[in-house]
This record gives C-alpha cells, structure tokens and sequence, in this order.
C-alpha cells in the first residue's frame, strides 16, 4: 500500500531542502539581538497601533481589548512576550508560543492582533532609558 | 448518448455524494479541533477534512470538490464561529485546491496522493500566511514557514495514506463504482 513514486521522493526532498535553506539563513539574524539594551513589543490591532510595551525582565500583563468587545492577553517577562490567554475561536495565537527577538511575530487573525519586536536603537534611546533608570 | 433519467440520477447521485462529503468534512474538523498537535507550530494542523477534499477529487471533478470547498468552509464558519477569519480560511483552501487539481490532473504518473496531500496541505498554510501578510501588511510570518513546510510533510503523509484505503474501500461500494476517474 505503502508506494512512493519518484515523484514522490523528489517533492519530500525539495521541501525539506527548502525549510533547511529557510532555517539556516533565518540563523544570521540581521539585526543583533544583543540582551544589554531593551526591546519594545508594538501592539497593533487593526493596522493601527494599539499600545508599544518595554519588555521588561518584571512580569507584566497587557489585556488588548478589541472594538467588538474581544480580547487578547499578553504577557511580558524575561524580555520577552506571549500570548497567555485569547477569546478567539481557533486559538492560534496561544501557539506562538514566547517570543524574544525581532524576526518573531504573534498572530491573532480573528482579531486583527500582530504583536511586533524591536530593537530600541541605544544611541537615540540613552538618555530616556537613564531617566527611566534613575 | 445518455437519457436525460440517467443524466439526473448522476447529477442527484454526485449531489448526494458531494453533500455526504462536505458533512464528513465538517466532522473530521470537529475532532480534529479535539486533537491536541504533540508539535507546537503556529498555523499547523492535521488537515483531517483535506481527506475528503482529495477523495473528492478523485472520485468526482473539479468543479464539485470546489463545491465541496465552499460548504464545508461556510459550515465550518458557522459552527465554530470564525466569521472573521473565513476570508482566510477560504484564500487558503482555495490555493490548496488549487495545486491539488492541477497534480492530479497533470502529475498522477508522477506523484502518488501523499505528494498530493502534501502539496495541499503546505498550498493551505502557504495561501494564509499570504492573506495575513496582505492584512498585516508584514512578511515577518513567513519566519513561520520551515516550521509549517516540515510539519505538512509529515501531516501530507499521514493524510494521503488515510486517502488511499479510503479511495480503496469506497471503490468496493456500488455508489462509488464508475466514477474512479483518475485510474
Ligand atoms: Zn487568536
């Protein structure tokens, strides 16, 4: 029952080629995710933005209320984010999982939800991240 | 040439047999929603209803596996709810159908129905990944992508196997004979 044309072999070969080729170059990241300076998640609902966030190492949680009465939570700790809980109907969300570095994203389709990271520049951000400091 | 009895029981046997996949369909996505994935991959999934999509497909045409699409992604619609992300959904299943067709109509030779499945799985996930870039207006969820190729061909797999004992044991039911198009 169990027979694999060469057609087959050939299609499993070149897709696993292609997530190979995918994952090895999405290992040099091109931009550095150096934990010395902070990272900001931007929250968009909507294409519009909703509220950006210090990912802190505190643990914080950030409830995204949409306009059809909704909701998304968001949790930030160890620099980094995650969806903890969501209203949506298929969940996917949840499965991102926890995020720390820029090329990852989080998804909530039902929603229109699309948390962002990115790297505060730290030469434009020293003197807020001192007064935040002090 | 046929007469216009024969023609209307074939179009009322091919209703039934569209209308009986689509519920089927609908089923298998009830309990796949049960399921829990051992893989946590965003976006990934089983594809159980692909099943009835490619049975469709080789028993019947084009045109009444895309009716097959649209029943049972209005009916998955309305029982779970997911109104907001039907247009999704729907751009997905109809780039998977997409592929699937075209392979079976032009690569049968080549390709069994597991590179099939595959291919219908990955065109799914590939076709919402371009919906929520459109509405995003990100690319960045392609990151997901090597995650998503790798888990659809191992869901391919499993999924055009469970096709080809079901061809195989509804090939033995009277309704079923005489329409295995693609042999
Ligand atoms: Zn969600």
């Amino acid at each position: 029952m169990m027979k694999l044309r060469r057609g087959d072999i050939l299609l499993i070969g070149i897709v696993l080629l292609c997530a190979i080729i995918f994952i090895i170059i999405r290992a040099f990241p091109n931009e550095v995710s150096d934990e010395s300076h902070s990272k900001i998640a931007t929250i968009t609902v909507d294409g519009k933005i909703y509220r950006t966030v210090e990912l802190t190492a505190e643990p914080q949680e950030i409830k995204v209320q949409t306009e059809d009465g909704h909701y998304n939570l968001l949790k930030v700790h160890d620099h980094g984010i995650e969806m903890i809980d969501a209203d949506c109907p298929d969940k996917v969300c949840l499965t991102f999982g926890f995020i720390t570095n820029p090329s990852q994203t989080i998804v909530c389709l039902p929603h229109r939800v699309l948390v962002e990271i990115e790297n505060t520049n730290p030469k434009d951000q020293g003197d807020d991240l001192d007064a935040v400091v002090n | 040439m046929p007469s216009s009895i024969d023609t209307s029981t074939a179009m009322l046997k091919k209703t039934v047999m569209i209308a009986i996949f689509a519920a089927v369909a609908v089923v298998l996505s009830i309990i796949e929603s049960m399921i829990p994935l051992p893989f946590s991959v965003p976006g990934a999934k089983l594809g159980l209803a692909n099943i009835m999509v490619l049975t469709c497909l080789y028993f019947l045409n084009g045109k009444d596996t895309l009716m097959l699409i649209v029943l049972k992604t209005i009916l998955t619609a309305f029982i779970f709810g997911t109104f907001s992300s039907f247009l999704f959904s729907f751009f997905g299943a109809i780039v998977s159908f997409v592929l699937m067709y075209g392979m079976m109509r032009l690569g049968r030779d080549f390709f069994s129905l597991i590179s099939i499945s595959i291919v219908g799985g990955i065109g799914h996930n590939i076709g919402q990944l371009t919906a929520a870039m459109i509405i995003f207006k990100t690319s960045k969820m392609f990151y997901y992508l090597p995650a998503l190729l790798l888990t659809g061909v191992v869901t391919g797999i499993f999924i055009g196997l469970a096709v080809k004992y079901l061809i195989s044991a509804l090939s033995k039911l009277t309704l079923f004979q005489g329409w295995a198009a693609h042999e």
